[in-house]
């Protein structure tokens, strides 16, 4: 096995447990705001891992440059969307109470 | 199969428990569930494209993430008005 294929299944391994544990975070915690932390985490670590491990493979090709571009949306789209959530939150539950 | 394709698979498994979350508990509770699904849906995505090799499926995981973020920003905005 080449160091860039060990590179690949390792860092697939990280991404893919701490998707799951920001997956578990979100069935176990008991608020909805603590909930939301873990749907930021996932836009962070775990979604680079993964975005290096296809750099390994494809380098700067035009998959590659595609690969950077869905990642860094991700990164730079959902605080802000996590931001309107977090308020919508704010809202029901003052509803609620 | 490779690693990128178990990868996928794994990911797609993990949307299961978010889709539970989504049908049990409140509408703002699987409203976090499917934000997070978003961000799932994006890797599982990149990962399928890259384990079949087909560089024209490097286009989905941009659309997911940018569909992603604004379905997820119409359901916010709607689900604090109207309740």
């Amino acid at each position: 096995m080449s160091a860039a294929n060990l590179a690949v299944d390792v860092l697939l391994i990280v991404g893919v447990a701490l998707e799951l544990a920001c997956v578990v975070g979100v069935l176990i915690m008991p608020t909805t705001l603590d909930r939301l932390h873990y749907v930021g985490a996932a836009t962070t670590v775990p979604a680079f891992c993964i975005l290096a491990a296809v750099l390994c493979r494809e380098h700067l090709s035009s998959g590659g440059i595609e690969a950077i571009a869905a990642i860094a949306l991700i990164f730079f789209l959902f605080p802000v969307l996590l931001t309107a959530t977090a308020r919508a939150i704010e809202r029901v539950e003052e509803s609620e109470d | 199969m490779n690693a990128f394709i178990w990868a996928a698979t794994a990911l797609a498994i993990l949307q299961l428990p978010l889709l539970a979350v989504a049908c049990v508990r409140r509408p703002i509770d699987g409203l976090v569930a499917l934000e997070l699904s978003g961000i799932l849906l994006t890797a599982t995505l990149l990962c399928l494209a890259e384990g079949f090799h087909r560089s024209f499926e490097y286009t989905l995981p941009i659309m997911a993430a940018v569909l992603g973020t604004i379905s997820g920003l119409v359901f916010a905005r709607f689900l604090g008005r109207w309740t």
